[in-house]
């Protein structure tokens, strides 16, 4: 799917964290474009890049999620151990596991390609290694636009990786990091100017340039992709105005053929034009097999093989020949280009996951291993290949080839080029040899030299019986490089019907060559050339073809002994100064024995030759040869011995040449050994590289950690430095591990005490069980806390033991933490001090208040009344001050009470309820109610006789806040008929009881006794109760304990 | 004497029961209306933003909190008031500093004086 969104994909490795930020610092914040940042990451350690990135940019910077929608204006960051693709928009997230995916960047980039066509574009940042070499091709063949770091103004950190993608031709722009943004955001911008329902001018214009020069029509071309590419061109050459971009077109031919070039880009792929390697397959492959044997070898060359998918295509379909074959001749493919860096990527024999629409499950299975997300040859496919830097219009070419593939090299090609090539092809091949090309190449205009198997997918086979212009050897040395184009194709015309030159050469023979006779080992003649008569006559007796016995008078010997001289010796055997009887005349004759081996038979040729004129029979042996005596004979020996010596050393070059061959042949096979070896350590190479890679972005991260915790550890120091609680760090053994400076007022510690045993250190302070607790500690992990004070009594301190937590959660020793309390505890004791003071002020005044009343209230009920409330007062605070002010027992405030009134050993009073306790307030407010009732049932009630009593009894009632509930029955006491008027007593408890807790008193007669019933809800500030359940241990526990089970009454 | 008070509607806040009813006796004895007495604070401070009081008597510390909140609605409303409290000089806020205060235990006649002195400044 195709949204309007262009999203940038980055890609980045080593260095690449101080370049994506220069990045996003210059990308403005209103772009409308959405980022997607794939770095090399080690899967199995956090990454910072969001947190990193999200300083730079105002953007929302996120980890990629799966299945995430990719919006305008974000930033998606690949998390560790995972690959990103991109699918109709939205993030594909694939966890690889533990394995190590070598090639993200590509694996995205592609996968953006296909998904967002000419919405793409590819930016590659630092880094080693050429991941997104690749990637940046995709996009660039589907539309997008590709841009790479590039080493003007500010270079990248690392340049390897958009170096890569430089130099392999796939970038469109080349930028310094700061203004890639800037650029992108011009770019998309322009895209408006476009306006595909209306072609401008301009556009026509363009059309109409192309196919001027370039003689292609470009009207069928995909309209928008011709548009992107055409911007991509304007973007590249800084031209904004498409007319002008057109002027540039009609001025400069190169930005002709580079915007041609732009728009031929094709998909290079496996098995691409599946029809013609179907047929490569069925026609060809098999008869490359024919008559080989396990010691042959099927040479094949692919010339211009780019990234390397054509020659893999090729080892694919001769691996599985060889499968069927017994004995399967061994196989080497050439694979060449004068990309370095496309080789690069061949011999990795990496591929993006698309190329599953190409290479059919079965062989995908056989052949590649799946890595996370690319798929790599097997390495017997790769060992198969040898892919070496090799021009083919400059360098030698490769010989004896089985097979040449070379598509899609020559459309790129001129014509007198072409001339050249295509004979070297014709060389390179052995007798019957096969030639691939791409389906817009064609031999023929050489079809004296290629044979057409199979036009429609440019299969061709070598005619073996032609000649072929002389391969033009000077070129292949440096120097005549540059005269390369002006060789013209006149050689072609040279070319000659092998059957005209055989009969020319014929007639030659026939009129100069001289006379010969062919014999075979046996000296018997196979064959008599023309004028043989002079030398040769028909022997007496039976027809024979026995030469010897055929030779004229004068010959005989001499034939023999050369004929069993070159049968012997292998060699050529010339006999001079030969006198033969001729007609009359004596004819001096040369005789050559040359030794001539055919279809593993050996013959001789004789060939007869005069060396001057006929002389008459009876000058020779007379005239002559006497003539001659002195100077010849001394000639011919010297010339004898100069030939012998000749002899010799044509053996010794012979010998020498031999042994020249077999080094010549070693030095190949070391040569390949070293191909090999090349190609293994340029494979060790780029995992080097990749592990480099992955190091170099561990060690940025870790210097980021280091200066992390470099700042931490400064921190710690400072806070070491300044706090004033002395802490301790003791290992598991209790030795010391570090201390604060405070600590030296509590121990006597020096710094060299660092790893001694703290027991072995003399403490200032009383602390007995110090180490008791901390071995306590160390094991169970409870922390305890002590208040110890230093020996000298100068100070107080809270000790805290507890346990030193480790990595992981175990106990790894322990933590000694000193505060120090002393001002705390002063403070408590002036606080103590104070409130005793404040008791007995209290106390001391009441007494006072009741000596004046004594003195000068006159005797009677007031004063008695009056002196009791006071007294009851009295009590009541002095049962506070023991709870130190805090809260105290109901049941105690009214035992207080009622002591006065106790008879019997207590026997008329009863007490019963759960325990609660009241706060100062409550506690006054109930002591004076009892006292009042008190008091009244002593006058008037069951207090007033001595068979009466009282029971109080009381509980808690659940609601919410839950109640208390105090009832004061009197029993046995006098009757009373009413309650009469309501007194002092009677008003403060009910009035009171709701003024100051809330609560409601009632009053009634039962039987004729007072009943007093009092509700008073609980309240935080005033009363609290204690759960029943849990009366008979929270007697005995302090008061803190009860403060807190009150406040949670739920628990 | 009666006539000054006659009709005057005083706000009591006070905890203590005895006290609150001794203040209030003595103020209605002297011809005023008494508003309250209240004791806790959050309705002491409901009753100070709404009573149509013209004065009010404020004790300071009510079961543990302090009265100020409603010295401050008070304040605002721009209604007199004295502070009455058990505890020494010193105990005031700043902005409370200037405000009339009686000390527990207090005679009859000191409250009234000191209500009057709030209904009257010029005397």
């Amino acid at each position: 799917m195709l949204s309007d969104l262009p999203i940038v994909g980055i890609g980045a490795s080593a260095g690449g964290v101080e370049a994506l930020e220069a990045f996003f610092r210059s990308v403005p914040d209103d772009n409308g474009l959405a980022f997607v940042v794939v770095t090399h990451l080690s899967p199995d350690r956090k990454s910072m890049l969001a947190e990193i990135l999200g300083r730079a940019t105002h953007m929302p910077v996120v980890d990629a999620q799966n299945d995430q929608e990719v919006e305008a204006e974000h930033v998606y960051v690949l998390p560790p151990g995972a690959i990103l693709t991109i699918s109709n928009g939205r993030l594909q997230l694939r966890h690889t596991g533990p394995g190590h995916e070598r090639a993200p960047i590509d694996v995205f980039f592609n996968s953006l390609a296909e998904d967002q066509a000419e919405y793409a574009i590819g930016v590659v940042l630092s880094g080693g290694g050429s991941d997104g070499t690749l990637g940046l091709k995709a996009i660039k063949e589907n539309g997008g636009l590709t841009v790479a770091q590039g080493t003007n103004v500010t270079r990248p950190r690392f340049v390897e990786m958009p170096a890569s993608a430089i130099a392999a031709g796939f970038v469109d722009l080349e930028l310094p990091v700061e203004h890639i943004a800037e650029r992108i955001i011009a770019y998309v911008r322009d895209w408006g100017s476009f306006d595909p329902e209306r072609p401008s001018d301009a556009l026509t214009q363009i059309y109409e340039v192309l196919g001027a020069r370039t003689g292609h029509d470009f009207n069928e071309y995909k309209e928008r992709t011709f548009q992107r590419r055409v911007q991509r061109r304007m973007q590249v050459v800084q031209i904004t105005k498409l007319a002008e971009y057109a002027e540039r077109l009609q001025q400069q031919p190169e930005e002709v053929s580079a915007l041609f070039r732009d728009l031929l880009i094709g998909v290079t792929d496996f098995f691409r034009d599946m029809a013609a390697f179907e047929a490569l397959e069925n026609s060809v492959i098999p008869h490359l097999f024919e008559d080989k044997t396990a010691d042959d070898e099927i040479r094949v060359w692919v010339a211009g093989c780019s990234t390397g998918e054509e020659a893999y295509s090729i080892a694919i379909l001769l691996r599985e020949q060889l499968e069927r074959r017994s004995s399967p001749p061994r196989i080497q493919i050439f694979a060449t280009d004068i990309d370095e860096a496309a080789l690069a990527m061949a011999r990795a024999a990496r591929y993006p996951a698309t190329i599953v629409n190409s290479v059919t499950p079965e062989r995908l299975q056989r052949y590649f291993v799946d890595e996370a997300g690319s798929y790599r040859l097997v390495k017997e496919l790769r060992d198969m290949c040898i892919f070496s830097v090799h021009s083919i219009i400059r360098d030698p070419p490769f010989s004896r080839l089985d097979l040449i593939s070379c598509r899609n090299l020559l459309i790129y090609l001129k014509s007198a080029l072409q001339a050249q090539i295509i004979p070297l092809f014709h060389y390179s091949l052995r007798a019957g040899g096969y030639l691939f090309l791409g389906p817009s190449e064609n031999v023929t205009r050489y079809s004296e030299l290629f044979s057409i198997i199979d036009r429609r997918s440019r299969l061709f086979r070598r005619r073996d019986l032609v000649s072929r212009p002389p391969l033009p050897l000077r070129q292949f040395t440096p120097q005549s490089r540059q005269d390369l184009p002006s060789r013209d194709s006149a050689q072609s015309g040279l070319l000659q019907r092998s059957d005209a030159l055989r009969r020319i050469a014929a007639t030659i023979v026939e009129h100069f060559a001289p006379t010969y006779v062919i014999v075979d080992e046996g000296g018997q003649a196979l064959y008599f050339s023309s004028g043989t008569g002079k030398y040769l006559q028909a022997a007496a007796g039976p027809p024979s073809r026995d030469l010897v016995a055929m030779a004229r008078p004068g010959l005989r010997n001499d034939l023999r002994a050369a004929l069993q001289n070159a049968k012997s010796s292998g060699r050529r055997v010339v006999r001079d100064r030969i006198a033969v009887q001729i007609n009359g005349g004596i004819q001096m004759i040369s005789v050559a024995v040359e030794p001539i081996s055919a279809d593993k038979e050996i013959v001789y040729g004789v060939v007869f030759a005069d060396r001057g004129p006929v002389q008459a029979e009876n000058e020779h042996p007379a005239g002559s040869p006497r003539e001659n005596d002195g100077t010849v004979d001394q000639i011919e020996k010297e010339l004898q011995e100069t030939r012998e010596r000749l002899q010799s050393t044509i053996e010794e070059l012979e010998t020498a040449n031999e042994e020249f061959r077999s080094s010549n042949e070693e030095l190949l096979s070391v040569n390949e050994e070293l191909q090999s070896t090349n190609e293994e350590l340029e494979t060790s190479k780029e995992e080097l590289q990749s592990v480099n890679e992955e190091l170099q972005t561990v060690n940025s991260e870790l210097s980021t950690k280091i200066e992390e915790l470099d700042r931490a550890n400064a921190d710690l120091y400072n806070l070491f430095e300044s706090t004033g609680v002395a802490t301790v760090f003791l290992d598991r053994y209790l030795v010391i591990r570090s201390f604060t400076p405070a600590v030296r007022v509590l121990f006597n510690l020096l710094p060299s005490d660092r790893g001694r045993p703290l027991t072995d250190i003399v403490a200032r302070f009383v602390y007995r069980d110090l180490e008791k607790d901390m071995r306590s500690v160390l094991e169970d992990g409870i922390p305890v806390e002590r208040s110890v004070s230093l020996a000298d009594g100068g100070g107080h301190y809270l000790a805290r033991i507890v346990p030193y937590h480790a990595v992981g959660g175990t106990i790894d020793g322990v933590l000694l933490t000193f505060v120090d309390v002393t001002h705390l505890v002063a403070a408590e004791e002036q606080q103590r001090v104070l409130t005793a003071e404040l008791s007995h002020r209290v106390k001391n005044t009441l007494a006072v208040v009741a000596s004046i009343a004594e003195r000068t209230l006159p005797d009677g009920v007031v004063k008695i009344d009056f002196l009791g409330r006071l007294h009851a007062l009295g009590h009541t605070h002095d049962l506070l001050a023991e709870g130190n002010w805090t809260e105290t027992r109901l049941s105690d405030v009214i035992n207080a009470e009622l002591a006065l009134h106790m008879t019997n050993g207590g026997a008329n009073l009863s007490l019963n309820g759960p325990p609660v306790l009241l706060k100062p307030q409550a506690a006054l407010f109930l002591t004076l109610a009892i006292h009042e009732l008190a008091t009244n049932a002593a006058k008037y009630g069951a207090l007033s006789v001595p068979e009466g009593r009282v029971e109080i009894r009381w509980q808690i009632a659940a609601a919410s806040p839950p109640r208390l509930e105090l009832t004061w029955l009197e029993h046995g006491g006098p009757k009373v008929d009413g309650m009469g008027k309501p007194g002092f007593g009677t008003e403060l408890i009910e009035r009171g009881l709701r003024f100051e807790l809330q609560g409601e008193a009632k009053f009634e007669l039962v039987d004729g006794c007072l009943q007093c019933r009092m509700m008073i809800p609980a309240d935080p500030d005033r009363l609290v109760f204690v759960s029943p359940t849990e009366q008979p241990e929270q007697e005995e526990q302090p008061h803190e304990d009860k403060i807190r089970r009150a406040q949670n009454p739920g628990g | 004497m009666k006539t000054r008070f006659d009709g005057l509607r005083i706000l009591v806040v006070e905890d203590e029961y005895l006290v609150a009813s001794l203040i209030q006796d003595i103020l209605e004895m002297a011809g005023c209306v008494v508003s309250g007495p209240i004791p806790r604070l959050t309705e002491a401070v409901d009753a100070a933003k709404v009573d149509a009081c013209d004065a009010a008597v404020l004790d300071v510390n009510l079961g543990g909190n302090r009265v100020f909140p409603v010295a401050e609605v008070l304040s605002h409303r721009h209604i007199p008031f004295i502070f009455v409290t058990g505890y020494g000089g010193g105990n005031l806020p700043e902005e409370h500093h200037s405000r009339p205060t009686l000390r527990k235990p207090f005679r009859n006649d000191e409250l009234l004086n000191a209500i009057s002195a709030l209904i009257n400044p010029a005397v």
